[in-house]
């Protein structure tokens, strides 16, 4: 699901761009790491090959059919981060050239499909894909790239205060979960065949298992049930959220009273106060992540 | 085909073809955050909005019924979600919605219109996006319609062959060929990556004319980013 521009309020797209950016940045640090710069183009012909992949029709029954969509069958074969940049750059392409997601919502779907989803659909590969649960560990990165994308997105949408009535939600989950089973299926199906064709396609996960990476992919997954419960609990989006944490009330309070004798002073525009609101969220979650990154570089470089 | 399209599009002559690409993403930039940030009910400034687009698309010489029809992409997703805030009992949202996603995705192909991939990769590189990341994006761009042919191909090949019988096998045989295709574009990658390294490649692709950010490009940026501002604070 590509959210086109428009879509999203503004703190949602601006606190996911600026999630997003030092995210893939970190993401792209990693890849460079384990591949050889010089190997770039094989990430950008796996690309293509993701693009193109959705030429080749799976039959589901009932006349219709479905297509891989790729992100969990691509870190089991190039690794999570490789596999986050091929994404990343997918989505990119999607959005200049097909018009298929927006260029400010960017950040969004970079966030939901090629970190989040990425991110949860190698961790029951890194976590049991060496031993005997192998074939279920790789139909659940499947499933979990899939769901965990589409129920970020879903999140996001009510977060922006698109209203959706309850009845209609159950069926958007409920048709998410189909397609994340297909994905799954075609996920196993692609990979037992890539491993016969040559084992090397496919990725051994024995080994040192780095704590953060399955630590970052639990977060993904329990982002994603957190969104779940919000977009099933969350009548009015974000506005909701900002009561129940204090910050609009308080922002209200606080930001008129200066100007409170202009009727017409510009400080009053809602979207002004919003925006401020938002502002100081985009402060913080910057500062988060510039402390996780920081903090992430150089445990990466104890464990290698 | 689609991006057939764009390339011939994107190689025209114009005063906006012209400008510099590091002038042109900002542009296009603060025009989406101008049309993002409008209050639900600005069908004016839409309207304003829509024929500053017009303006430019035929500023560019492209066929504007082919670029609002391409821009139209768009409509049947957002159709969807207008529909459900329509029923929701919100139609200014509905309305908005449709309205905005048009907009920007036309505003996105009038930059992606007027600007070859390579040189808007070049201005995202010089305006701070990770290189690696871009040199992905630019090699995934180079060869989506070559692997996307092949895989054409593969399904052609498996059609003359007559189709299998049960829902399963057909299943597996897609499968098959994905892995099959996965493989090609491997060896393929590790072609291009020799013949690239025979060459001299060392990570970096060099840059043959490095063409400068002129006063015009700079007065271009300063005046529409003004027209955005102005247009922003009159809604």
């Amino acid at each position: 699901m590509h959210i086109p521009d428009g879509f999203l309020s503004t703190p949602v797209w601006a606190a996911l761009d600026v999630a997003a950016a030092p995210a893939a940045a970190a993401m792209t640090r990693l890849a460079q790491r384990g591949f050889d710069e010089k190997r770039v183009p094989l990430l950008g012909v796996m690309g293509a090959f993701v693009f193109a992949a959705q030429m080749i029709n799976f039959p589901v029954g009932a006349g219709t059919s479905g297509h891989l969509v790729g992100g969990a069958l691509l870190a089991m074969s190039l690794g999570p981060a490789a596999a986050s940049v091929v994404m990343t750059a997918i989505l990119a392409i999607q959005a200049l050239v097909f018009q298929d997601g927006g260029i400010l919502a960017l950040g969004a779907n970079v966030f939901n499909m090629a970190i989040g989803g990425v991110l949860a659909g190698y961790l029951p590969y890194h976590l049991w894909g060496a031993g005997r649960g192998r074939r279920v560990a790789v139909f659940l990165g499947g499933f979990l790239s899939v769901l965990v994308a589409a129920v970020l997105a879903l999140a996001e949408l009510q977060l922006s205060g698109i209203a959706m009535p309850a009845a209609l939600l159950g069926v958007s989950l409920g048709l998410f979960v189909v397609s994340a089973v297909l994905e799954g299926a075609i996920t196993l199906a692609v990979f037992q065949a890539m491993e016969t064709l040559h084992p090397d396609f496919v990725r051994q996960p024995a080994g040192n298992r780095s704590r953060t990476l399955g630590g970052l992919g639990l977060a993904a997954v329990l982002l994603a049930v957190v969104g779940v419960w919000f977009a099933s609990a969350s009548p009015d989006g974000l506005e909701r959220l900002a009561e129940n944490l204090g910050i609009a009330g308080r922002a209200k309070a606080f930001l008129p009273t200066p100007l409170a004798g202009y009727q017409a002073g510009f400080i009053q525009a809602a979207w002004l106060r919003k925006a401020a609101a938002g502002l100081t969220g985009l402060a913080l979650i910057y500062a988060a992540c510039a402390l996780f990154g920081r903090w992430l570089a150089p445990s990466r470089q104890r464990s290698a | 085909m689609h991006h057939v399209v764009l390339e011939q599009w994107s190689r025209g002559q114009s005063f906006l073809h012209a400008r510099d690409a590091r002038a042109k993403i900002p542009a296009v930039l603060g025009f989406l955050i101008l049309v993002a940030t409008a209050p639900a009910h600005f069908e004016p400034l839409a309207l304003i909005c829509f024929l500053l687009l017009i303006a430019g698309l035929a500023a560019a010489r492209l066929p504007v019924m082919a670029a609002l029809r391409r821009a139209g992409v768009v409509l049947p997703f957002c159709a969807a979600f207008a529909a459900i805030s329509f029923l929701a009992g919100e139609p200014r949202r509905a309305l908005s919605l449709l309205e905005k996603s048009y907009l920007s995705a036309l505003a996105v192909l009038l930059l992606v219109g007027t600007t070859p991939m390579p040189q808007l990769l070049r201005g995202l590189d010089s305006l701070g996006a990770p290189r690696f990341l871009l040199m992905v994006a630019q090699f995934l761009y180079r060869y989506l319609f070559v692997i996307s042919e092949q895989a054409q191909h593969m399904r052609m090949a498996g059609r003359c062959r007559g189709g299998l019988a049960g829902r399963r096998a057909r299943f597996r045989a897609a499968a098959g060929a994905l892995a099959v295709l996965f493989s090609r574009s491997y060896e393929r990658a590790e072609k291009i990556h020799r013949s690239m390294l025979s060459r001299g490649f060392d990570g970096r692709i060099p840059v043959l004319a490095a063409a400068g950010f002129q006063a015009l490009d700079a007065a271009f940026l300063a005046a529409w980013l003004s027209v955005c501002l102005l247009l922003r604070s009159a809604a």
